[in-house]
């Protein structure tokens, strides 16, 4: 199995490291939804960098807490980017070694015939998603995509080896490493949504130097992309009771054949969503934060949902008055998804801004009798 | 009970339990006949109450973390929609069942009345897909007024549900959950003393979306949860790699659902010392209480334990008897078998919900 | 014995319904998420008739009543619930020529949107959703329905600069509807649910016989969101929502299927996608319906969902019941109602607070 984490670069210096090299840390950690445990260790150690406590709650969630300087009691901001990548579950060995898998998350089957992937077993193996070749394919398959059930993965090893190295349940991940682009753009499978982690970490660091007066508490989440809830966004929002979350999570970019509206540019800075799901003092402040830093930023109209951690914070308990902040992806859900680092430090700069300038005695509830 | 009966009892108390439980009536949000059968079972046990959504709690003071073991005790069923002229009456379902499922079934209400669902096939052949929900109806064999006053809109009907063994397995429209709550029973019958605060919620309305297991879970906040149900495997689409007569599951994944470690190792030390052969779910559909429970109030780390069953095309349920011997043997020994300490434990109070 | 003492004894009147507030609610625009403008007349509404109000983090409002008699009184604590939002639109985009793109929030039948007239912002600057004549187009075009993500809003502007003088990104679009009245039929948008906020303003204006906590809810449309919340924060022991429901009267209906209909009175719900109506609560419904000769209709079962499936359950569960006003043409930009059914909801839920207060023990 090749290796490729360069582990003796990185405890020291990792605290001055660029967007660029956070991005392509963060992006190569394991780990979906309901598996986020693998990977819970290294987002402990890059919160440790900055924030005044870290500690993790029992569904897996990792927190980050920056103690408000105002006074007692304090008044709470969660910001929530979640942890998971989508991934895929073994669910059955076939005859011939040939392994079956249940996706964890949405994945663009399109995408996947011919890919290579990582099975996470005790001695992790290489596979490939297997694919038939044209001439032994009947007319118009071609045509058809393979619907995830009917794809399988092969590592090359006969069925005894894989029955006994891979149990039911292992982790499987698509194996790209990060590629560079032009503008200092990088693609790799994850920037949904460990950009939005990345943007945890350099909000942190900011906050670190600049106390607001609000307790700010940066939670990595776990199960966004599985199941019918964010799984992490709602348990943690029920236990702390902020009044104030904002989600980070990723925004489609500017791609040909989409209409007016339905995305945002890459390269012009974070999404300040609004919508049903925004809480509109929440987003004036956003916005008005924005325009105070002079960074380029724009709003995105989502308006029933917004797809993110932010749906089942608000729901929360009793209610609290959420936001959301969009980096530019292209390629959602593929193993290129192509984001941009400024857009990352335009949107931790503008989180941190915000949450510095909240007043005090801000609250989500108005009393008006 | 007559001495037969306790003989019976004595010789197979799971026997009884399933006999005692699996007919009784319990569509989902009206499961009085069930309800009222547990309450039988578990007397001695320990205090017994009925929350608002109609959940049975029953509790097991102890030392140890705060335990809660769900098993659900509705069964699918049916509703009265509309009254047509001629006497039959239009019905929807409630829970799990498809409308194929359903054909030719005798169906059950509250003060005996009985009525067999019928389906006329479309003249144009066009339901190779199933018959949707809508074109069942019941046929009462009453006039539309003696209709009318028997099977009224907005009655609420269950399969019969006569509990029958064929070979090694059990047969019967309900098993799916009866088999799972007489279990459990069965599970603390056997085990007077746990190693926890031990919370036992028999919910209402499981069929319907989970929907007691998410209040009954809130109002006991446990710190860990056992989730016993049935898991239909091995029909066309099945994706999991679980057949009858091999042993419980232990539900990795299903939709909604994934096992937590915690929950997962103590299932896994159990079924060792209990020397219960276990299998592994992992799939991308179903979706049992388990996903509600562990989503509950600040989340729950819980454990899906799948008693594997086969659906037959029409109305029954099949399970191997000696997977639900092996469950009963497994719920027992978690119930004996304290957990890995918490990294972060948390102080609180269990919460009651509405009026009842 | 005097009047007022009959009265007293019989535990005092219901309050009249309002239909006042009817048309004003009904009137006001409030799509899922800009409930605002709805909820100012509400505040208007019901402020001085409350003992505290206060909007929640999600923009429900939330309004606490003690019942008559003060502390002697007790009885549980009601939850009485509607939700303010409509089903509609938001403003997406502005196109160079300064047409305005929109989508939907809530469900709504996209045929009935060509050729029709919104009202956009809070301005309520009109626009209308243009479509090709038909002698531009082929015989195949014709019979197509355009999907919401082509159609467009023109509001007469020719760039988008033009266009963003009067109107914002993300400004609500609601149909372009006034109230009106014949008869005993009343036409308006957004019965559901304006009708339950006029019915639980209405219900507010007195003091109840038990102790009552009034939620007027946001993002009911939008997947039962606001009450979710607004059920965790008040945690009553009983919840009763208030709601407009479709009626099922259309030519070819048989007798069954036009249940429930326009004017036959307040509508009490069985089942539904989203509820079991605890059995208790909607017997004591039903009592109390025919004790005061009150006509009562089922909702037909297993069809839609309201907000008493979110607050059901919330926390440790609450059991929870619906009453509807049957309403023809709901989600579409007019709808009908029978003015006599929202005055019978008002006194059905009225008497049947004084049996809950008269049976808790």
């Amino acid at each position: 199995m090749p290796r490729s984490n360069n582990k003796s670069t990185r405890r020291s210096g990792q605290a001055d490291w660029s967007t660029d090299e956070w991005l392509r840390h963060l992006t190569a950690l394991p780990g979906v939804a309901g598996h986020e445990h693998a990977l819970v260790p290294e987002i402990e150690a890059a919160f440790r960098l900055f924030a005044d406590k870290v500690e993790r709650d029992r569904m897996g969630n990792v927190l980050g807490w920056i103690h408000g300087s105002g006074p007692s009691p304090r008044p709470r901001a969660l910001l929530a980017a979640h942890l998971d990548r989508i991934g895929f579950l073994v669910s059955r060995i076939e005859r011939g070694g040939f392994i079956r898998v249940v996706p964890v998350g949405g994945f663009d089957p399109r995408t996947l015939p011919g890919k290579e992937v990582v099975v996470h077993s005790k001695q992790p193996m290489v596979a490939i998603f297997g694919t038939k070749p044209p001439h032994l394919q009947k007319k118009g398959e071609s045509e058809k995509v393979i619907p995830i059930e009917d794809l399988y993965l092969d590592t090359g090893y006969p069925e005894a080896v894989v029955k006994r190295r891979v149990p039911i349940g292992t982790l499987v991940m698509l194996r790209q490493p990060p590629v560079g682009l032009l503008k200092s753009r990088l693609a790799a499978p994850g920037m949904d949504n460990r950009s939005g982690i990345a943007v945890l970490v350099r909000t942190l660091q900011a906050l670190r130097d600049r106390r607001p007066a609000w307790d700010v508490i940066a939670v990595g989440t776990v199960e966004e992309e599985d199941g019918q809830i964010c799984l992490g966004a709602r348990t943690s929002a029920e236990a702390l009771r902020p009044e104030i979350g904002i989600a980070i999570d990723v925004s489609h970019g500017d791609m040909p054949g989409t209409r007016e509206g339905d995305t945002v540019p890459l390269g012009g800075g974070p999404s300040i969503c609004m919508g049903a799901n925004i809480h509109p003092g929440v987003f004036d402040g956003l916005r008005s934060s924005a325009r105070a830093l002079g960074f380029p930023y724009s709003v995105e109209v989502t308006p029933a949902s917004s797809g993110t951690d932010a749906m089942d914070i608000q729901i929360a308990s009793v209610g609290v008055a959420t936001g959301v902040l969009g980096i530019p992806c292209r390629y959602m859900h593929t193993g290129v998804e192509v984001v941009a680092p400024s857009d990352v430090d335009h949107c931790a700069a503008l989180l941190s801004h915000y949450l510095v300038g909240l007043e005090p005695q801000w609250r989500a509830t108005e009393v008006l009798k | 009970m007559t001495p037969k009966a306790r003989r019976a009892t004595r010789a197979n108390p799971l026997d009884a339990l399933l006999n005692s439980l699996v007919p009784a009536y319990g569509p989902p949000g009206r499961e009085t006949g069930v309800r009222a059968a547990l309450r039988g079972a578990l007397r001695g046990m320990g205090p017994v109450s009925e929350d608002a959504l109609g959940n049975l709690h029953l509790h097991r003071p102890g030392r140890g973390p705060r335990l809660l073991l769900v098993a659900a005790m509705d069964a699918p069923g049916v509703i009265v929609t509309r009254l047509e002229s001629n006497g039959t009456a239009r019905i929807d379902l409630l829970g799990g069942r498809s409308a194929a499922e359903l054909i030719g079934a005798m169906v059950v209400f509250p003060d005996g009345g009985r009525a067999l669902v019928a389906y006329d096939r479309p003249s144009n052949g066009k339901d190779a897909a199933g018959p949707e929900a809508g074109t069942l109806y019941l046929v009462t064999g009453l006039d539309k007024n003696a209709a009318a006053k028997r099977f009224p809109v907005g009655s609420v009907g269950m399969a019969e549900s006569r509990l029958d063994r064929l070979g090694d397995q059990w047969r019967s429209p309900s098993l799916d959950n009866r088999a799972g709550a007489a279990a459990v029973v069965a599970a603390l019958e056997r085990t007077p003393k746990s190693a926890y605060d031990l919370h036992v919620v028999f919910a209402a309305q499981s069929e319907l979306g989970s929907r007691g297991a998410l209040t009954g879970a809130f109002g006991v906040d446990p710190e860990l949860a056992i989730v016993v149900e049935l898991a239909h495997v091995g029909d066309g689409k099945d994706q999991s790699s679980v057949t009858l007569g091999e042993g419980p599951c232990v539900g990795l994944k299903e939709h909604g659902y994934i096992a937590h470690p915690r929950g997962l190792d103590l299932a896994r030390k159990a079924a060792k010392a209990a020397r219960v052969p276990i299998q592994y779910l992992v799939r991308d559909e179903g979706s049992t209480d388990a996903g509600a429970v562990r989503r509950s109030g600040a989340g729950v780390p819980t454990v899906l334990i799948a008693i594997p069953a086969r659906k037959t095309g029409g109305p029954d349920s099949l399970v191997h008897a000696r997977d639900l011997e092996r469950t009963v043997d497994l719920v027992a020994r978690l119930l004996v078998t304290p957990p890995a300490p918490e990294p972060t434990p948390r102080k609180r109070t269990p919460r009651r919900g509405g009026a009842r | 014995m005097s009047r007022a003492r009959t009265a007293l004894r019989r535990g005092g009147a219901a309050p009249l319904f309002e239909e006042r507030f009817l048309e004003a609610f009904s009137n006001a625009d409030g799509p899922s998420g800009w409930e605002a403008p709805v909820r100012a007349k509400v505040v208007e509404a019901v402020r001085d008739a409350v003992d505290s109000l206060e909007v929640d983090a999600m923009g429900s409002l939330v309004a606490r009543i003690a019942p008559a008699g003060g502390r002697a009184r007790r009885g549980p604590h009601v939850m009485l619930c509607a939700h303010m939002d409509e089903v509609g639109f938001m403003v997406t985009a502005v196109e160079k020529d300064g047409r305005l793109r929109i989508r939907k929030v809530g469900g709504i039948d996209p045929r009935i949107l060509m050729g029709q007239v919104f009202r956009v912002g809070t301005k309520g600057i009109r626009g209308v959703a243009g479509v090709l004549p038909a002698h531009l187009l082929s015989n195949n075009d014709m019979s197509k329905v355009v999907p919401i993500e082509e159609l467009f809003l023109d509001i007469g502007a020719s760039s988008r600069n033009e266009a963003l003088q009067a109107v914002s990104l993300g400004d609500l679009v609601a149909f372009d509807t006034t109230y009106e009245s014949w008869g005993s039929v009343r036409k308006g948008k957004a019965f559901d649910d304006r009708v339950g906020c006029a019915v639980l303003a209405s219900l507010v204006q007195k003091r109840p016989p038990v102790p009552v906590t009034a939620v007027w809810a946001v993002q009911e449309e939008i997947g039962l969101r606001g009450a979710a919340a607004a059920a965790r924060r008040v945690s009553p022991d009983l919840a009763i929502v208030l709601e407009g429901t479709a009626s099922g009267e259309a030519p070819g209906a048989s007798e069954g299927e036009s249940q429930p209909r326009m004017g036959g009175g307040p509508t009490i719900t069985i089942q539904d996608r989203s509820l079991m109506a605890d059995a208790r609560l909607t017997e004591l419904l039903q009592k109390t319906a025919k004790a005061r000769k009150i006509p009562t209709q089922w909702k037909r079962p297993g069809v839609g969902g309201t907000d008493a499936g979110r607050i059901a359950l919330s926390g440790a569960g609450v059991p929870a019941a619906v009453v509807s006003v049957a309403c023809r043409y709901i989600h579409a930009p007019a709808a009908y109602l029978d003015i006599r059914d929202p005055r019978r909801v008002v006194e059905l839920v009225w008497h049947t607070l004084e049996a809950l207060g008269k049976e808790w023990a």
